[in-house]
Parts: C-alpha cells; structure tokens; sequence
C-alpha cells in the first residue's frame, strides 16, 4: 500500500504535465463564466434626452429610486438579483422605457430588480412594480405616478409636478412637495399611513375618507370642511382650492403637515 | 365633462393617446363617475386580456376530442348526402335561382308593405331600447352622486364586479404555480387586506344600506381587488 503512494501522486502529475493546454482552457472558461454571471448581475446605460422626457418603468419585484440631475441625461442603474434576469430599455421619441415585465415574459423567476435612475429635473416619470419601495425626489416634471400593485412604501420628495398618483396596498405613502394650480394629486393604500407634507399657503379642494376616522389636517383644517360617515369622510377646499387632492386609505390614517 | 364626452375618449385613454388636458378632466370625471368607471374597468379588462394573451388563446380542455367530433360530425353530414337520389339533391340554391321571378302588382305591393312593416317595428323597439338604456345610465349617475341608493342597485353593481373577480382569480390561480413562494406570500398577504376592507364595507352597508361612504369603500376596494388580480394574473 505504501509503496503504491508515490505510483499514483507520480501518476496524476504525470497526467497534467500531459495535459496542460487542457487545464488552461479550463481555467479560461471558469473565469469567462464567471465574469459573465458578474456582469449579468449589474447594468447601468446612460441615453441622452430632451429635458422634458418620459421614463415608464414598469418593474416586477425591487426598489425603484428616481433622483433629478441638472443633464439632459437619463443614467439607468439596475442590479439583478438573478443572473437570469434581462433588461432591454427602449429609447423612443417620448423618453425611455423599461419594461421588466415584457423583457422576461416566459421566464420563471427573475428575482429582484432594483433600478436607480437619474433623470433630468423637468421629467415625467410613471414607476410600477409589482412589490418594492418606490422613491422618488426632486422631480418638476408634468407626472409622477408610482404605482406598487402589492406592497411597498412610496416616498416622493421635493415634487412639484401637476399631476401625482401614489398607489400602495400595503405600505406608507409619504408626499412632500407642492401642488400646483390645476393640478390633480391622488393618494391611495390599503393598510399604510398616508402624509402629506406641504407649504402652508398651499391650495387645494380635498377628498380625504378611511374607515379607521384618523383624518388630520392639522394647520389646513377650516370650518368649511364638511364631515360624512361620522368622521370617515372630510370633503372641503382650502385656500381657493385650485388643485385637486383626493386621499384613501382602507385601514390607516391620513396626516397634513406644513412644511 | 358629461359621460357620454367621457365614454368617447376612455378607448384613446387606454391606448395612451390622449392629451393631458382631456386626461385630467377624464380622471377627474372616473373618480366621480361609477357607470364611466365600470365601463373604463370592462373595457380595460378584454384590452388586457388581449394584450396579456397576444392572440394566443387557451385551447379548449381536450382539444383532440373536439376536433375528433367536429370530423365525425362532417363526415356524418356527408355520408347522409351521398346516398340522396339523383334527383333530389337539386339544393336550395338551385332551386332559388331557377325559379321565375315574375311577380305580379299586387305581390309586389304586398311585399313592399311588409318591408316597410318590419323596418318600423325594428326601429321601434330599437328607439324603446336606447331610450330605457339612457334612464338606466341617468338611474346610475343619481346613484354614484349618491341621490339615490338603492341597495338592489348596489347589489348588482357588486355581482357584476364579482363575476369579473371570479374570473381573473381563475387566471391568477392558474399562474400561480410559477410564482417563487415569496410571492405567493404577498399576493395572499395583500389579498387578505383588501378583503378585510371589502368585508367590513359589507358589515357597515348591511348594517346601514344607506351609507354612501360604505358604499363608495366598497366600490373602491372591490376596484382594488380586482386591479390586484389583473396585475399578479400577468405573472
């Protein structure tokens, strides 16, 4: 047995030293897929862009951060929790489209996505996800929707676009910006808290309704305020109500704050 | 924007091709609206399930055996014609066409007069038609604006969204085995949510019929669900 050891170690040497173009390749093709996987797991694009552009984001599971940057840029930033996972954007006349959905139709789990984007500041940007955080900030644009059709928090930051959509089921929804006159501001959860976060002379026609009754309007609150339900329902303008803010949230509360 | 402006414009509106303008006073009218709402949801559903199946149907459970009877059936059909004598598989077309056409005034009038019968009727109960169909929509506009709430009307406003519920939870059911179990997990989780809401909209409404803030949550959560289900049924 003894005896036998050196026979089989001399062996096996003997056998790569017979077979080195052999094991090279096979190292080459190790490192190849593995950087491969790498790179599969993280992307980013920069698409130059009017200033004015439309992003559509359409996402299945991940978080979705928008941020402003003074550049007719739109940088596109997603790390892929699966190597499996494809992102095609599509650059048309409007702006950029990001469809996760459409790119991995017929695969079976993709995992998370979770996009960064950084957009010019008078952009219009429409997120969706199925599951995830949306936040947004510092957008100018004419529309910020983001929309998670389960949950998920939604955190929107310096907006002062004229048209907003927050929609969660379970979640937060956390606004903070200004309405603008003509605008159309809507806030919706299932079971989340909802605030909004607003200049003191802002003025808007409001909609406000949850069944729990935590409806506070904290500085906005005016004797023309009309309450139905028993509590459940404030209907009433504020200022000259120029805007119009609808808020609902089936098991949560619903807060105004001054900025 | 009255309805009739607004039905005009909810198929631009799905398809992404309208002005801002008319699609904020849409939006605006939609969330006002129910009967606008309903037909915004319908048409959004056979919209979507168009797209989510790009002309690619479900085949029916046994496709072999259907085309198995629908064979059968024409060869059955054949097989009765060919054994027909000669002379009576003269067919109808053969028959119409040899046959003279020359009519005399008084036939000729009579069917003149028929015609004119039979269009006067058509128009007349198409006119009745449309005219109840027109109440109908007035009957539900003074509902949503909470005029009049009839709870037979409620109840089958939430049949109708109930019917459309069952079926794209059969969609879902079906694609949820390809779910990873994570999102099972929230789909069920988000699922229980909005039931919880729409069953207690239902303790408030049976409790008082007459509760439009109930009745306005109910709608809303019922929209929700239903919107959930659409989403999660393209997974």
């Amino acid at each position: 047995m003894i005896g036998m050891l050196p026979t089989l170690a001399e062996a096996s040497r003997t056998s790569l030293s017979r077979k080195p173009a052999l094991f090279a390749l096979l190292l080459v093709f190790v490192a190849l897929n593995t950087t491969g996987a790498l790179a599969q797991q993280h992307l980013s694009k920069r698409y130059p862009v009017r200033s004015n552009v439309r992003v559509e984001l359409k996402n299945i599971s991940g978080t979705i951060t928008v941020e402003s940057w003074n550049r007719d840029e739109v940088k596109l930033s997603a790390t892929m929790e699966s190597p499996a996972a494809n992102v095609s954007p599509r650059q048309t006349a409007d702006g950029l489209i990001v469809d996760v959905m459409a790119d991995n139709r017929g695969r079976n789990d993709i995992g998370d996505v979770n996009f960064k984007l950084q957009v010019p500041v008078n952009s219009s940007v429409d997120l969706e996800t199925k599951r995830g955080q949306i936040t947004v900030s510092n957008i100018r644009g004419g529309l910020v929707r983001a929309h998670v059709s389960s949950e998920g928090d939604i955190e929107l930051y310096g907006i002062t676009a004229s048209q907003v959509f927050a929609q969660n089921l379970i979640g937060n929804i956390f606004f903070d910006g200004q309405f603008s006159r003509g605008g159309t501001y809507q806030f919706q959860s299932g079971k989340g808290e909802i605030s909004i976060r607003i200049p003191s002379d802002s003025a808007f026609s409001l909609v406000a309704s949850t069944p729990t009754r935590k409806i506070a309007l904290g500085p906005f609150w005016n004797d023309g305020f009309k309450s139905l339900g028993d509590g459940r329902k404030y209907v009433g303008d504020v200022g000259d109500g120029r805007s119009s803010v609808m808020v609902t949230t089936f098991q949560g509360s619903i807060t105004f704050l001054r900025k | 924007m009255n309805c009739d402006k607004c039905q005009d414009l909810i198929s631009d509106f799905l398809d992404g091709s309208i002005s801002h303008q008319d699609q904020s006073y849409l939006s605006a009218h939609l969330e006002e609206c129910l009967s606008c709402g309903e037909v915004r949801d319908d048409l959004q559903s056979i919209v979507g399930f168009c797209r989510t199946q790009r002309g690619q149907y479900e085949a029916p459970p046994n496709e072999k055996a259907l085309w198995l009877r629908i064979r059968n059936m024409i060869e059955a059909g054949a097989s009765v014609a060919t054994p027909a004598p000669a002379g009576s598989r003269r067919g109808f077309w053969n028959n119409w066409t040899a046959r003279s056409w020359e009519l005399s005034f008084p036939q000729l009038a009579a069917m003149a007069a028929a015609i004119v019968l039979i269009v006067s009727l058509s128009t007349a109960v198409g006119l009745r038609r449309w005219q109840s169909g027109a109440v109908d929509g007035k009957f539900q506009g003074s509902a949503q604006n909470g005029l009049s709430v009839g709870s037979i009307d409620v109840r089958n406003r939430i049949s109708q969204q109930q019917q459309l519920i069952s079926y794209w939870n059969q969609r879902v059911e079906y694609n949820k085995a390809r779910w990873n179990p994570q999102m099972r997990e929230t789909f069920d989780r988000n699922l229980a949510v909005i039931d919880q809401a729409v069953n207690d909209s239902f303790d408030s409404l049976s409790k008082n019929p007459h509760d439009e803030v109930s009745e306005e949550m109910l709608n809303t959560a019922l929209n929700e669900k239903l919107s959930l289900l659409k989403e999660f049924a393209e997974l």
